[in-house]
């Protein structure tokens, strides 16, 4: 799946925990450089914000109208 | 390693347990209250037995969970970390199931300063509560509809705890103030601000995560504590001003805000992906359904306020909000946070080097449904002994205190299996 923000998208919309977190861990793994990566789920992952910081990861959180979070991750 | 980073943020099992394990003896409580005392409690809202068991519900059972699920989840859900947790768990543990045992004891024997005792008593472990979770809080942005619906939510709880100290003390020192009404306005800010714009802030997250289902759409779930609130706001000032028409305003929109919640949340849940119907998903389905005829029959009584003379009306009404919507929705929750919370404790214990059971092997799916139908049928029970209170009072308190100790028993044995598993993982970890 792509998305126009990124192609590098895990969309754990209707993923059991903590399938959202893996997905994501193992992507953010196999990004270069400069590339960014896109969360996308129906809940705030805050658990996931503090791993993010303290790896040193910045993020941008959108929610749109359909209670999707788009969550957009920089390597 | 990095799964095991997110497990920081996590309280200690002990904190919420305490809790989890706690509410339904309240509930065994209320039942045995309700067969021991028989017919007297249908007889009207205002019997002390029916005052007695009706808070050994809302408090012992629902505040328990309650706050025991808010000191696990909020870190989880608004990256909020509470200093000490399990601390101020045991402390919020002991003042509320004190407190809630005074408040009912104080009811039952008509002894205004046991009640006045315990609402103090309850009030200062609430107000303990909400400092360290406002602590807590300081800072947290809003940037989702649940942490609005928590913060709003707090500020209800508040209320609600404020008005029955104010009343339990007016009845310990004999103030005149306008009980009925006033009463009515206690149950609102309990149930509508407090208990319904929780529950909506937190099913924003556990509703499409559990039974996967669709997000709720975000316009209406960042409006409807807002609309709560602010109908009960309206509520309030009406009572203030002595302007009942205002006041039943109030009422139609928060139970008008309620039915679109409960509307909403079937729709999503007649999406969901999870093939199989669970316990969780039936006991919401009860829930929603127990909830819209409760929250009709507050309308019409808004709209017809003659209707709510009507015989059994107002306790038919409570029976269904609380015993048929809230305590479904929060057994519904507990039997998937048990065996989630007890699965992400061994997964945790187990390093990634021995595996942790799955989740049905913590609480099979049997057990829970099985008591789910003893409760189907304490609900109607007592539904039914509204109506014919001689035959049926007894019956129904019965059914109602075994319901609550099968959830109980059901509770115990998942932590019994876990205890059990991680004991086997530790063995198996040293053996390595």
């Amino acid at each position: 799946m792509t998305h126009a923000k990124t192609p590098h998208v895990v969309d754990a919309r209707y993923m059991e925990p903590p399938g959202p977190f893996v997905e994501t861990m193992e992507m953010l793994d196999t990004l270069k450089e400069g590339e960014k990566m896109l969360l996308l789920l129906f809940r705030e992952p805050h658990p996931l914000y503090k791993v993010l910081r303290q790896n040193g990861h910045d993020y941008e959180t959108e929610l749109m109208p359909d209670g999707t979070y788009e969550i957009l991750i920089s390597r | 390693m990095q799964a095991l980073l997110a497990f920081e943020n996590a309280p200690p099992f002990a904190a919420p347990l305490r809790f989890f394990l706690t509410a339904p003896l309240f509930g065994v409580l209320a039942g045995l209250l309700i067969a021991f005392e028989g017919a007297d409690v249908f007889a009207s809202r205002w019997m002390p037995g029916a005052l007695a068991a009706t808070h050994l519900i809302t408090v012992g059972f629902m505040l328990q969970v309650m706050l025991g699920a808010l000191i696990q989840i909020l870190p989880v859900v608004a990256g909020a970390n509470l200093r000490q947790p399990l601390l101020i768990a045991r402390l919020v543990h002991v003042g509320l199931s004190a407190g809630a045992l005074m408040l009912a004891a104080g009811f039952l024997l008509g002894l205004p300063q046991l009640l006045g005792g315990g609402a103090v008593v309850l009030g200062m472990t609430v107000l303990a509560f909400l400092i360290v979770t406002a602590i807590a809080l300081r800072g947290v942005p809003t940037t989702s509809p649940t942490i609005r619906g928590i913060k709003l939510s707090l500020f209800s709880l508040f209320a609600v705890v404020g008005l029955g100290i104010v009343m339990s003390l007016a009845l310990a020192y004999g103030w005149p103030l306008p009980f009925s009404a006033l009463t009515d306005l206690h149950a609102g800010w309990g149930l509508g601000g407090w208990a319904a714009v929780l529950l909506a802030a937190m099913a924003f997250v556990v509703v499409p995560m559990f039974q996967l289902t669709p997000g709720y759409p975000a316009r209406s779930s960042w409006w409807f504590p807002i609309i709560m609130l602010a109908m009960l706001v309206v509520w309030s000032a009406a009572l203030l001003l002595d302007l009942s028409v205002l006041a039943r305003l109030g009422q139609l929109g928060a139970a008008l805000a309620g039915i679109a919640f409960a509307l909403q949340t079937m729709r999503l849940q007649a999406k969901r992906r999870r093939a199989r119907p669970d316990a969780t998903y039936r006991y919401w389905q009860l829930g929603l359904i127990s909830s819209i005829f409760a929250l009709f029959l507050l309308s019409t009584a808004a709209l017809w306020p003659t209707a709510a003379e009507l015989e059994g009306w107002t306790l038919v009404f409570g029976v269904l909000l609380v015993a048929g919507g809230f305590l479904p929705f929060i057994t519904g929750m507990l039997y998937k946070i048990v065996p989630f919370l007890s699965w992400m404790h061994l997964q945790n214990t187990g390093q990634a080097k021995v595996p942790a059971p799955a989740m049905n092997k913590i609480l099979a799916e049997s057990g829970m449904h099985r008591q789910m139908l003893a409760y189907g049928l304490a609900l109607i029970l007592l539904l039914a002994a509204v109506f014919f209170p001689a035959w049926l009072a007894r019956p129904a308190g019965l059914a109602f205190a075994v319901a609550n100790g099968w959830l109980w028993w059901n509770l115990f044995s998942a932590i019994r299996r876990y205890r059990s598993h991680l004991a086997d993982i530790s063995r198996k970890l040293a053996a390595l």
